[in-house]
Protein backbone atom coordinates (compact mmCIF):
# COMPACT_ATOMS: atom_id res chain seq x y z
CA UNK A 1 0.00 0.00 0.00
CA UNK A 2 1.00 3.83 -1.13
CA UNK A 3 0.67 6.08 2.92
CA UNK A 4 0.79 9.24 2.81
CA UNK A 5 1.97 10.30 6.21
CA UNK A 6 1.23 14.34 7.28
CA UNK A 7 2.92 15.90 10.44
CA UNK A 8 2.00 19.17 11.25
CA UNK A 9 4.95 20.05 13.78
CA UNK A 10 8.54 20.58 12.97
CA UNK A 11 10.30 17.29 12.04
CA UNK A 12 13.24 18.31 14.56
CA UNK A 13 11.50 19.38 17.34
CA UNK A 14 11.10 16.68 20.34
CA UNK A 15 7.55 15.89 20.18
CA UNK A 16 4.57 13.47 21.00
CA UNK A 17 2.99 13.84 18.10
CA UNK A 18 6.84 13.62 15.74
CA UNK A 19 7.49 10.32 17.57
CA UNK A 20 4.34 9.12 17.04
CA UNK A 21 4.62 9.88 12.59
CA UNK A 22 8.05 8.47 13.21
CA UNK A 23 7.69 5.16 14.31
CA UNK A 24 4.21 4.84 12.65
CA UNK A 25 6.32 5.59 9.38
CA UNK A 26 9.13 3.21 10.30
CA UNK A 27 6.85 0.02 11.38
CA UNK A 28 5.16 0.68 8.05
CA UNK A 29 7.68 0.16 6.27
CA UNK A 30 9.44 -2.73 8.03
CA UNK A 31 5.67 -4.08 7.80
CA UNK A 32 6.65 -4.22 3.51
CA UNK A 33 4.46 -0.42 2.77
CA UNK A 34 5.72 2.17 0.99
CA UNK A 35 5.55 5.29 3.42
CA UNK A 36 6.18 9.00 2.91
CA UNK A 37 5.93 11.77 5.29
CA UNK A 38 5.22 15.44 4.86
CA UNK A 39 6.64 17.59 7.49
CA UNK A 40 7.80 20.99 8.45
CA UNK A 41 11.66 21.59 9.97
CA UNK A 42 13.51 23.82 11.18
CA UNK A 43 16.66 22.50 9.25
CA UNK A 44 15.75 20.64 6.00
CA UNK A 45 18.80 18.07 6.02
CA UNK A 46 17.53 16.52 9.12
CA UNK A 47 14.58 14.83 7.70
CA UNK A 48 14.93 11.40 6.97
CA UNK A 49 15.34 9.88 3.37
CA UNK A 50 10.87 8.88 3.50
CA UNK A 51 10.00 12.46 4.78
CA UNK A 52 9.45 15.57 2.25
CA UNK A 53 9.90 19.03 3.68
CA UNK A 54 7.34 21.36 3.75
CA UNK A 55 8.54 24.63 5.16
CA UNK A 56 9.03 25.98 8.49
CA UNK A 57 6.23 26.93 10.86
CA UNK A 58 5.68 30.05 12.68
CA UNK A 59 5.15 30.09 16.45
CA UNK A 60 2.62 30.95 17.63
CA UNK A 61 2.32 31.55 21.90
CA UNK A 62 -0.88 29.49 22.99
CA UNK A 63 -2.10 28.12 25.55
CA UNK A 64 1.44 28.50 27.84
CA UNK A 65 3.22 26.81 24.96
CA UNK A 66 3.98 27.65 21.50
CA UNK A 67 1.64 26.23 18.36
CA UNK A 68 2.67 25.89 15.18
CA UNK A 69 1.50 28.04 12.35
CA UNK A 70 1.89 26.86 8.45
CA UNK A 71 -0.26 28.60 5.94
CA UNK A 72 -0.35 29.92 2.65
CA UNK A 73 0.39 30.12 -0.97
CA UNK A 74 3.89 28.43 -1.11
CA UNK A 75 3.00 25.49 1.71
CA UNK A 76 -0.21 24.83 -0.72
CA UNK A 77 1.66 24.74 -3.36
CA UNK A 78 4.04 22.14 -1.52
CA UNK A 79 1.51 20.11 -0.55
CA UNK A 80 -0.23 19.62 -3.75
CA UNK A 81 3.46 18.93 -5.50
CA UNK A 82 3.73 16.25 -2.65
CA UNK A 83 0.25 14.80 -2.88
CA UNK A 84 0.11 14.44 -6.93
CA UNK A 85 3.70 13.22 -7.21
CA UNK A 86 3.17 10.68 -4.17
CA UNK A 87 0.06 8.75 -5.88
CA UNK A 88 -0.84 7.77 -2.24
CA UNK A 89 -3.80 5.00 -1.80
CA UNK A 90 -4.31 6.58 1.32
CA UNK A 91 -3.10 9.97 3.17
CA UNK A 92 -2.77 10.13 7.08
CA UNK A 93 -2.98 13.34 8.64
CA UNK A 94 -2.30 14.24 12.09
CA UNK A 95 -4.10 16.87 14.26
CA UNK A 96 -5.63 18.36 11.97
CA UNK A 97 -7.94 20.74 13.15
CA UNK A 98 -5.27 23.92 13.61
CA UNK A 99 -3.55 25.98 10.28
CA UNK A 100 -1.20 23.54 9.96
CA UNK A 101 -0.08 21.68 6.72
CA UNK A 102 -2.07 18.87 8.23
CA UNK A 103 -4.94 20.74 7.23
CA UNK A 104 -3.94 21.97 3.88
CA UNK A 105 -3.87 18.33 3.13
CA UNK A 106 -7.31 17.96 3.63
CA UNK A 107 -8.28 20.85 1.55
CA UNK A 108 -6.53 19.65 -1.16
CA UNK A 109 -6.89 15.98 -1.13
CA UNK A 110 -8.91 14.07 -2.73
CA UNK A 111 -9.64 10.24 -1.79
CA UNK A 112 -9.43 8.32 1.01
CA UNK A 113 -8.07 10.62 4.17
CA UNK A 114 -7.52 9.34 7.77
CA UNK A 115 -6.94 11.70 10.59
CA UNK A 116 -5.78 10.97 13.37
CA UNK A 117 -6.23 13.54 16.65
CA UNK A 118 -4.05 13.62 19.44
CA UNK A 119 -4.73 16.86 21.72
CA UNK A 120 -7.14 16.29 24.79
CA UNK A 121 -7.07 19.99 26.69
CA UNK A 122 -10.48 20.22 27.60
CA UNK A 123 -10.85 24.11 27.49
CA UNK A 124 -9.71 24.87 24.15
CA UNK A 125 -11.48 28.47 23.29
CA UNK A 126 -8.73 28.29 20.40
CA UNK A 127 -10.00 25.15 18.63
CA UNK A 128 -13.63 26.35 20.21
CA UNK A 129 -13.42 29.87 17.53
CA UNK A 130 -11.88 27.47 14.94
CA UNK A 131 -13.82 24.75 14.69
CA UNK A 132 -16.51 26.34 12.82
CA UNK A 133 -14.38 27.23 10.04
CA UNK A 134 -12.01 24.30 9.91
CA UNK A 135 -15.33 21.80 9.95
CA UNK A 136 -16.01 22.01 6.25
CA UNK A 137 -12.70 20.77 5.19
CA UNK A 138 -12.40 17.97 7.94
CA UNK A 139 -15.87 16.58 6.39
CA UNK A 140 -13.67 15.27 4.09
CA UNK A 141 -11.64 12.98 6.42
CA UNK A 142 -13.16 9.49 6.04
CA UNK A 143 -11.65 7.85 9.04
CA UNK A 144 -11.21 9.37 12.12
CA UNK A 145 -8.73 8.28 15.09
CA UNK A 146 -8.50 9.65 18.02
CA UNK A 147 -5.40 8.43 20.13
CA UNK A 148 -6.92 8.31 24.01
CA UNK A 149 -11.26 8.78 25.12
CA UNK A 150 -9.68 12.12 26.14
CA UNK A 151 -8.77 12.86 22.22
CA UNK A 152 -11.88 11.23 21.21
CA UNK A 153 -14.24 13.30 24.02
CA UNK A 154 -12.59 16.99 22.92
CA UNK A 155 -12.40 15.59 19.03
CA UNK A 156 -17.20 14.80 19.55
CA UNK A 157 -17.25 18.11 21.52
CA UNK A 158 -15.54 20.17 18.96
CA UNK A 159 -15.51 19.31 15.96
CA UNK A 160 -18.89 17.00 15.87
CA UNK A 161 -17.24 13.73 14.92
CA UNK A 162 -16.89 10.75 16.05
CA UNK A 163 -14.06 8.45 15.93
CA UNK A 164 -12.07 5.31 16.51
CA UNK A 165 -9.72 5.02 19.57
CA UNK A 166 -5.83 3.68 18.77
CA UNK A 167 -3.71 4.60 21.18
CA UNK A 168 -0.19 6.05 21.00
CA UNK A 169 2.30 3.31 20.78
CA UNK A 170 5.69 1.98 21.48
CA UNK A 171 8.37 -0.28 20.35
CA UNK A 172 7.96 -2.57 23.38
CA UNK A 173 10.99 -4.67 22.61
CA UNK A 174 13.39 -2.22 22.74
CA UNK A 175 12.32 -0.83 25.69
CA UNK A 176 12.49 -4.72 27.33
CA UNK A 177 15.61 -6.03 26.04
CA UNK A 178 18.83 -3.82 26.51
CA UNK A 179 21.58 -2.59 29.04
CA UNK A 180 21.04 -0.73 32.51
CA UNK A 181 22.05 2.79 33.50
CA UNK A 182 26.24 1.80 34.27
CA UNK A 183 26.27 1.35 38.05
CA UNK A 184 22.78 1.41 39.06
CA UNK A 185 21.14 -2.26 38.71
CA UNK A 186 17.99 -3.05 39.42
CA UNK A 187 17.72 -4.82 42.79
CA UNK A 188 21.14 -3.74 43.74
CA UNK A 189 22.24 -0.50 44.21
CA UNK A 190 19.75 0.44 47.15
CA UNK A 191 16.30 1.19 46.52
CA UNK A 192 16.61 3.75 43.28
CA UNK A 193 13.07 5.85 42.41
CA UNK A 194 12.90 7.07 38.94
CA UNK A 195 11.53 10.31 37.40
CA UNK A 196 11.31 11.47 34.02
CA UNK A 197 9.72 14.62 32.62
CA UNK A 198 10.49 18.78 33.01
CA UNK A 199 10.74 18.72 36.88
CA UNK A 200 10.17 22.87 36.76
CA UNK A 201 6.66 22.30 35.33
CA UNK A 202 4.63 22.40 38.63
CA UNK A 203 1.89 20.06 36.93
CA UNK A 204 4.35 17.01 36.47
CA UNK A 205 4.20 17.02 40.40
CA UNK A 206 8.10 16.74 41.23
CA UNK A 207 7.61 18.63 44.45
CA UNK A 208 4.83 15.86 45.51
CA UNK A 209 7.37 13.34 45.23
CA UNK A 210 10.16 15.59 46.79
CA UNK A 211 8.30 15.87 50.11
CA UNK A 212 7.21 11.84 49.94
CA UNK A 213 10.75 11.11 49.45
CA UNK A 214 11.84 12.33 53.09
CA UNK A 215 8.88 10.02 54.35
CA UNK A 216 10.69 7.01 52.20
CA UNK A 217 14.10 7.87 53.43
CA UNK A 218 13.55 7.10 56.73
CA UNK A 219 12.49 3.75 56.15
CA UNK A 220 14.86 3.22 53.62
CA UNK A 221 18.20 5.04 54.44
CA UNK A 222 19.62 4.00 50.98
CA UNK A 223 17.05 5.00 48.74
CA UNK A 224 18.02 7.30 45.71
CA UNK A 225 15.72 9.27 43.48
CA UNK A 226 16.73 9.79 40.35
CA UNK A 227 15.53 12.70 38.20
CA UNK A 228 15.62 13.05 34.56
CA UNK A 229 14.81 15.81 32.64
CA UNK A 230 15.46 19.49 31.32
CA UNK A 231 14.56 22.09 33.78
CA UNK A 232 16.09 24.60 36.41
CA UNK A 233 18.48 23.18 38.38
CA UNK A 234 19.32 25.66 40.99
CA UNK A 235 15.26 26.05 41.30
CA UNK A 236 15.16 22.16 42.37
CA UNK A 237 18.20 22.42 44.36
CA UNK A 238 16.52 24.68 46.39
CA UNK A 239 13.69 22.68 46.66
CA UNK A 240 15.54 19.62 47.33
CA UNK A 241 17.03 21.32 50.24
CA UNK A 242 19.86 20.29 52.90
CA UNK A 243 18.42 16.44 53.81
CA UNK A 244 17.23 15.42 50.68
CA UNK A 245 20.64 16.36 48.85
CA UNK A 246 22.22 12.97 49.19
CA UNK A 247 19.39 10.83 48.04
CA UNK A 248 18.84 12.65 44.67
CA UNK A 249 20.67 12.73 41.72
CA UNK A 250 20.23 14.77 38.91
CA UNK A 251 20.78 13.06 35.51
CA UNK A 252 19.41 15.98 33.46
CA UNK A 253 18.18 15.85 29.65
CA UNK A 254 18.83 12.25 28.59
CA UNK A 255 18.27 10.69 24.74
CA UNK A 256 16.16 7.86 24.24
CA UNK A 257 18.28 5.27 24.35
CA UNK A 258 19.30 6.50 27.78
CA UNK A 259 15.81 6.45 28.45
CA UNK A 260 15.35 3.35 27.70
CA UNK A 261 18.62 2.22 30.20
CA UNK A 262 17.05 4.48 32.42
CA UNK A 263 13.63 2.73 33.08
CA UNK A 264 15.33 -0.59 33.22
CA UNK A 265 17.39 0.50 36.11
CA UNK A 266 15.58 2.15 38.37
CA UNK A 267 13.29 0.04 41.12
CA UNK A 268 10.20 1.94 40.69
CA UNK A 269 9.49 4.50 38.49
CA UNK A 270 7.16 7.52 39.79
CA UNK A 271 4.81 9.34 37.74
CA UNK A 272 3.62 11.90 40.49
CA UNK A 273 1.29 13.87 37.80
CA UNK A 274 -0.68 16.44 38.84
CA UNK A 275 -3.29 17.24 35.90
CA UNK A 276 -3.55 17.00 32.57
CA UNK A 277 -1.97 14.16 30.85
CA UNK A 278 -3.71 12.75 27.68
CA UNK A 279 -1.64 9.66 27.64
CA UNK A 280 0.84 8.85 29.89
CA UNK A 281 2.96 6.86 26.89
CA UNK A 282 5.78 7.27 29.28
CA UNK A 283 4.02 4.74 31.66
CA UNK A 284 3.96 2.45 28.58
CA UNK A 285 7.26 2.24 28.57
CA UNK A 286 8.33 2.05 32.27
CA UNK A 287 5.77 -1.12 31.77
CA UNK A 288 7.86 -2.49 29.23
CA UNK A 289 11.17 -1.56 30.61
CA UNK A 290 9.35 -3.48 33.57
CA UNK A 291 9.57 -0.99 36.26
CA UNK A 292 7.01 -1.48 38.76
CA UNK A 293 5.23 2.46 38.48
CA UNK A 294 3.75 4.51 41.15
CA UNK A 295 1.44 6.58 39.76
CA UNK A 296 -1.19 9.60 40.35
CA UNK A 297 -4.87 8.00 40.03
CA UNK A 298 -4.79 10.76 36.20
CA UNK A 299 -7.70 9.16 34.24
CA UNK A 300 -5.32 8.11 31.36
CA UNK A 301 -2.97 6.86 33.76
CA UNK A 302 -5.38 4.52 35.58
CA UNK A 303 -6.19 3.41 32.03
CA UNK A 304 -2.89 2.62 31.10
CA UNK A 305 -2.06 1.18 34.82
CA UNK A 306 -5.54 -1.27 33.96
CA UNK A 307 -6.90 0.60 37.41
CA UNK A 308 -4.50 -0.32 39.42
CA UNK A 309 -3.77 -4.12 38.28
CA UNK A 310 -0.18 -3.59 36.68
CA UNK A 311 1.04 -0.52 38.76
CA UNK A 312 -0.20 1.37 42.10
CA UNK A 313 -2.37 3.97 41.99
CA UNK A 314 -1.78 6.82 44.22
CA UNK A 315 -4.32 10.41 45.21
CA UNK A 316 -2.79 12.85 42.96
CA UNK A 317 -0.94 15.87 45.04
CA UNK A 318 -0.97 13.65 47.95
CA UNK A 319 2.38 13.70 49.27
CA UNK A 320 1.55 11.46 52.44
CA UNK A 321 -0.07 8.90 50.60
CA UNK A 322 2.44 8.87 47.73
CA UNK A 323 5.26 8.46 50.62
CA UNK A 324 3.10 5.32 52.02
CA UNK A 325 2.87 3.53 48.33
CA UNK A 326 6.58 3.75 47.84
CA UNK A 327 7.93 2.73 51.20
CA UNK A 328 5.11 -0.31 51.15
CA UNK A 329 6.32 -1.11 47.71
CA UNK A 330 9.76 -1.27 48.33
CA UNK A 331 9.23 -3.47 51.26
CA UNK A 332 7.71 -5.59 49.11
CA UNK A 333 9.99 -7.75 46.64
CA UNK A 334 7.16 -10.51 46.03
CA UNK A 335 4.84 -7.18 44.59
CA UNK A 336 7.76 -5.41 43.40
CA UNK A 337 8.48 -9.17 40.77
CA UNK A 338 4.97 -9.29 40.29
CA UNK A 339 4.77 -5.66 38.81
CA UNK A 340 7.79 -6.31 36.57
CA UNK A 341 6.85 -9.19 35.16
CA UNK A 342 3.46 -7.77 34.54
CA UNK A 343 4.76 -4.74 32.51
CA UNK A 344 5.69 -5.89 29.79
CA UNK A 345 2.54 -7.70 28.98
CA UNK A 346 0.32 -4.63 29.66
CA UNK A 347 2.61 -2.90 27.36
CA UNK A 348 2.05 -5.62 24.82
CA UNK A 349 -1.25 -4.18 23.54
CA UNK A 350 0.56 -0.72 22.68
CA UNK A 351 2.92 -2.37 20.95
CA UNK A 352 3.91 -0.70 17.47
CA UNK A 353 3.56 -4.18 15.66
CA UNK A 354 -0.05 -4.27 17.19
CA UNK A 355 -1.20 -0.39 16.77
CA UNK A 356 0.31 -0.48 13.24
CA UNK A 357 -2.24 -3.44 12.09
CA UNK A 358 -5.44 -1.53 13.54
CA UNK A 359 -4.01 1.30 11.72
CA UNK A 360 -3.39 -1.20 8.17
CA UNK A 361 -7.37 -2.17 9.43
CA UNK A 362 -8.19 1.44 9.57
CA UNK A 363 -6.82 2.28 5.98
CA UNK A 364 -7.91 -0.91 4.25
CA UNK A 365 -11.63 0.06 5.50
CA UNK A 366 -11.18 3.43 3.75
CA UNK A 367 -9.78 2.31 0.88
CA UNK A 368 -12.04 0.75 -2.33
CA UNK A 369 -10.64 -1.61 -4.48
CA UNK A 370 -11.09 0.50 -7.05
CA UNK A 371 -11.29 4.06 -5.63
CA UNK A 372 -7.96 5.16 -7.07
CA UNK A 373 -5.40 6.87 -5.53
CA UNK A 374 -5.08 9.98 -3.36
CA UNK A 375 -4.69 13.18 -5.67
CA UNK A 376 -4.56 17.08 -5.52
CA UNK A 377 -7.86 18.82 -6.58
CA UNK A 378 -7.92 21.65 -9.39
CA UNK A 379 -6.76 25.05 -7.39
CA UNK A 380 -10.31 26.58 -8.23
CA UNK A 381 -11.47 24.14 -5.75
CA UNK A 382 -8.72 25.79 -2.92
CA UNK A 383 -11.01 29.38 -1.85
CA UNK A 384 -9.08 31.36 0.44
CA UNK A 385 -5.40 30.86 -1.23
CA UNK A 386 -5.35 32.24 -4.39
CA UNK A 387 -3.34 30.06 -7.46
CA UNK A 388 -0.52 32.74 -7.77
CA UNK A 389 0.91 32.28 -10.86
CA UNK A 390 -1.85 29.94 -12.76
CA UNK A 391 -4.23 32.19 -12.05
CA UNK A 392 -4.37 34.39 -15.09
CA UNK A 393 -3.91 31.95 -17.73
CA UNK A 394 -6.38 29.50 -16.18
CA UNK A 395 -9.15 32.24 -15.55
CA UNK A 396 -11.31 31.57 -18.95
CA UNK A 397 -11.38 27.68 -17.77
CA UNK A 398 -12.78 28.31 -14.11
CA UNK A 399 -16.46 28.37 -14.73
CA UNK A 400 -16.19 25.81 -16.96
CA UNK A 401 -18.46 23.24 -16.09
CA UNK A 402 -16.75 20.41 -14.35
CA UNK B 1 -26.96 56.65 -0.17
CA UNK B 2 -27.43 56.87 -3.96
CA UNK B 3 -28.99 54.06 -6.01
CA UNK B 4 -26.00 53.05 -7.56
CA UNK B 5 -24.61 52.63 -4.10
CA UNK B 6 -27.52 50.37 -3.35
CA UNK B 7 -27.32 48.24 -6.42
CA UNK B 8 -23.75 48.03 -5.21
CA UNK B 9 -24.46 46.94 -1.79
CA UNK B 10 -26.91 44.66 -3.10
CA UNK B 11 -24.43 43.26 -6.32
CA UNK B 12 -21.99 42.58 -3.69
CA UNK B 13 -24.41 40.73 -1.51
CA UNK B 14 -25.55 39.06 -4.42
CA UNK B 15 -22.63 37.72 -5.19
CA UNK B 16 -21.56 36.51 -2.02
CA UNK B 17 -24.65 34.32 -1.52
CA UNK B 18 -23.73 32.78 -4.50
CA UNK B 19 -20.24 32.15 -3.77
CA UNK B 20 -21.94 30.58 -0.35
CA UNK B 21 -24.56 28.72 -2.25
CA UNK B 22 -22.09 27.49 -5.01
CA UNK B 23 -19.80 26.30 -1.69
CA UNK B 24 -22.51 24.19 0.71
CA UNK B 25 -23.30 22.90 -3.06
CA UNK B 26 -19.76 21.54 -3.19
CA UNK B 27 -19.61 20.94 0.13
CA UNK B 28 -22.85 18.57 0.19
CA UNK B 29 -21.75 16.65 -3.24
CA UNK B 30 -19.06 15.68 -1.25
CA UNK B 31 -20.46 14.44 1.67
CA UNK B 32 -22.53 12.13 -0.42
CA UNK B 33 -19.81 10.85 -2.16
CA UNK B 34 -18.34 10.29 1.22
CA UNK B 35 -21.27 8.43 2.60
CA UNK B 36 -21.71 6.48 -0.44
CA UNK B 37 -17.75 5.04 -0.37
CA UNK B 38 -18.71 4.44 3.45
CA UNK B 39 -21.62 2.65 2.74
CA UNK B 40 -19.86 0.45 0.05
CA UNK B 41 -16.69 -0.39 2.34
CA UNK B 42 -19.81 -1.50 5.03
CA UNK B 43 -21.48 -2.76 2.21
CA UNK B 44 -17.94 -4.83 1.35
CA UNK B 45 -17.32 -5.78 4.69
CA UNK B 46 -20.66 -7.25 6.09
CA UNK B 47 -20.82 -9.15 2.87
CA UNK B 48 -17.22 -10.96 3.61
CA UNK B 49 -18.51 -11.57 6.92
CA UNK B 50 -21.36 -13.67 6.03
CA UNK B 51 -19.19 -15.16 2.79
CA UNK B 52 -16.74 -16.44 5.95
CA UNK B 53 -19.46 -17.36 7.94
CA UNK B 54 -21.56 -19.56 5.64
CA UNK B 55 -17.97 -21.31 4.38
CA UNK B 56 -17.18 -21.93 7.99
CA UNK B 57 -20.81 -24.12 8.72
CA UNK B 58 -20.71 -25.39 5.40
CA UNK B 59 -17.12 -26.73 5.55
CA UNK B 60 -16.39 -26.98 9.50
CA UNK B 61 -19.56 -28.42 10.54
CA UNK B 62 -18.05 -30.53 13.58
CA UNK B 63 -15.79 -27.00 15.05
CA UNK B 64 -19.28 -25.02 14.72
CA UNK B 65 -20.93 -27.63 16.34
CA UNK B 66 -23.58 -29.94 14.68
CA UNK B 67 -26.83 -28.09 15.90
CA UNK B 68 -25.18 -24.54 15.65
CA UNK B 69 -24.08 -25.05 11.75
CA UNK B 70 -27.59 -25.02 9.93
CA UNK B 71 -28.68 -21.68 11.96
CA UNK B 72 -25.36 -20.28 11.15
CA UNK B 73 -25.58 -20.98 7.56
CA UNK B 74 -29.42 -20.02 7.63
CA UNK B 75 -28.60 -16.62 9.42
CA UNK B 76 -25.53 -15.72 6.61
CA UNK B 77 -28.03 -16.21 4.05
CA UNK B 78 -30.34 -14.24 5.66
CA UNK B 79 -27.65 -11.10 6.21
CA UNK B 80 -27.35 -11.35 2.31
CA UNK B 81 -30.21 -11.49 1.54
CA UNK B 82 -32.92 -10.02 4.52
CA UNK B 83 -36.77 -11.64 3.88
CA UNK B 84 -38.15 -8.96 5.57
CA UNK B 85 -35.65 -6.43 4.04
CA UNK B 86 -34.30 -5.29 7.43
CA UNK B 87 -30.46 -5.40 7.07
CA UNK B 88 -30.22 -4.07 10.41
CA UNK B 89 -31.65 -7.12 12.39
CA UNK B 90 -30.34 -9.83 10.21
CA UNK B 91 -26.91 -8.61 10.70
CA UNK B 92 -27.64 -8.11 14.35
CA UNK B 93 -28.35 -12.10 14.19
CA UNK B 94 -25.35 -12.82 12.32
CA UNK B 95 -23.43 -11.12 14.11
CA UNK B 96 -24.86 -12.46 17.36
CA UNK B 97 -24.11 -16.24 16.14
CA UNK B 98 -20.70 -15.79 15.33
CA UNK B 99 -19.53 -14.08 18.90
CA UNK B 100 -21.33 -17.07 20.69
CA UNK B 101 -19.30 -19.46 18.74
CA UNK B 102 -16.36 -21.85 20.66
CA UNK B 103 -13.83 -19.49 21.12
CA UNK B 104 -10.78 -21.91 19.74
CA UNK B 105 -12.46 -23.65 17.28
CA UNK B 106 -10.99 -26.45 16.59
CA UNK B 107 -9.64 -27.59 13.10
CA UNK B 108 -11.10 -24.35 11.42
CA UNK B 109 -7.66 -22.88 9.19
CA UNK B 110 -6.07 -20.33 10.89
CA UNK B 111 -6.28 -18.22 8.06
CA UNK B 112 -9.98 -18.68 8.24
CA UNK B 113 -10.15 -17.77 11.86
CA UNK B 114 -8.12 -14.81 10.93
CA UNK B 115 -9.89 -13.81 8.77
CA UNK B 116 -13.42 -14.00 10.64
CA UNK B 117 -12.13 -11.63 13.53
CA UNK B 118 -10.27 -9.25 10.81
CA UNK B 119 -13.15 -8.78 9.47
CA UNK B 120 -15.31 -8.31 12.36
CA UNK B 121 -12.98 -5.43 13.06
CA UNK B 122 -13.57 -4.13 10.06
CA UNK B 123 -17.10 -3.69 9.94
CA UNK B 124 -16.77 -2.31 13.26
CA UNK B 125 -14.71 0.37 11.93
CA UNK B 126 -16.40 0.99 8.83
CA UNK B 127 -19.76 1.28 10.46
CA UNK B 128 -18.02 3.86 12.45
CA UNK B 129 -16.90 5.76 9.52
CA UNK B 130 -20.46 5.52 7.46
CA UNK B 131 -22.24 6.51 10.75
CA UNK B 132 -19.66 9.59 11.11
CA UNK B 133 -20.56 10.29 7.64
CA UNK B 134 -24.32 10.47 7.66
CA UNK B 135 -23.80 12.23 10.59
CA UNK B 136 -22.10 15.31 9.08
CA UNK B 137 -24.24 15.60 6.42
CA UNK B 138 -27.35 15.63 8.96
CA UNK B 139 -25.51 18.05 10.56
CA UNK B 140 -24.55 20.54 7.17
CA UNK B 141 -28.33 19.44 5.86
CA UNK B 142 -29.93 20.55 9.23
CA UNK B 143 -28.49 24.33 9.39
CA UNK B 144 -31.09 26.74 8.69
CA UNK B 145 -30.01 28.06 5.52
CA UNK B 146 -29.32 25.14 3.48
CA UNK B 147 -32.63 23.88 4.62
CA UNK B 148 -34.65 26.57 3.65
CA UNK B 149 -32.80 26.69 0.57
CA UNK B 150 -33.56 23.39 -0.29
CA UNK B 151 -29.58 23.23 -1.79
CA UNK B 152 -29.75 19.17 -1.12
CA UNK B 153 -32.08 19.09 -3.72
CA UNK B 154 -33.84 15.54 -4.33
CA UNK B 155 -31.31 13.34 -2.58
CA UNK B 156 -32.41 11.63 0.57
CA UNK B 157 -31.18 11.68 3.91
CA UNK B 158 -28.74 9.23 4.44
CA UNK B 159 -29.83 6.73 7.13
CA UNK B 160 -27.51 5.41 10.10
CA UNK B 161 -27.11 2.22 10.55
CA UNK B 162 -27.19 0.51 13.98
CA UNK B 163 -26.33 -3.07 14.95
CA UNK B 164 -24.25 -4.47 17.49
CA UNK B 165 -20.59 -4.91 16.33
CA UNK B 166 -19.21 -4.59 20.05
CA UNK B 167 -17.43 -1.53 19.01
CA UNK B 168 -15.70 -0.80 22.62
CA UNK B 169 -13.93 -4.15 21.94
CA UNK B 170 -13.03 -3.72 18.41
CA UNK B 171 -11.87 0.18 19.11
CA UNK B 172 -11.85 0.48 22.64
CA UNK B 173 -8.36 1.80 24.05
CA UNK B 174 -5.90 -0.36 24.11
CA UNK B 175 -7.90 -3.58 23.91
CA UNK B 176 -9.02 -6.27 21.24
CA UNK B 177 -6.95 -5.63 17.94
CA UNK B 178 -6.82 -6.90 14.52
Amino acid sequence: MRIGLVCPYQWDVPGGVQYHVRDLAETLQALGHHVEVLTPAEHEESLPPYATFAGRTVPVPYNGSMASLQFGPVSAARVRRWLRDGRFDVVHVHEPASPSVSLLVCMIATGPVVATFHAATTRSKWLAALAPMVRPWLERVSGRIAVSDFARRLQVEHLGGDAVIIPNGVHVDAFTHGPGLPGITRGVDGPTIGFLGRFDEPRKGLPVLLEAMRTVVRQHPGARLLVAGRGDAAELDRLIGPDLRPHVALLGTISEKEKGAFLRSVDVYCAPNLLGESFGVILIEALAAGAPIVASDLDAFARVLEDGNAGVLVRRGDAAGLGRALCDLLADPRRLAELAARGPVAAAVYDWQVLARRILAVYETVVLPDGGAVTATDEDHFPGVPPARRQLRSSPRRWAPR
Amino acid sequence: MTPDAWLLVGGVLAVLLLAWVGWTLRRLTRLEARVERAWAALDTQLRRRAGLAEQLARDHPAAVGQDRAPYLAAFAADARDPVDGDRELSENALGRELRELPADLPGVPAALQADLAGTATRVGLARRFYNDAVRDTCALRGQRMPRLLGLHGRRPLPRYFDIDDRLHQVAGAGRGGS
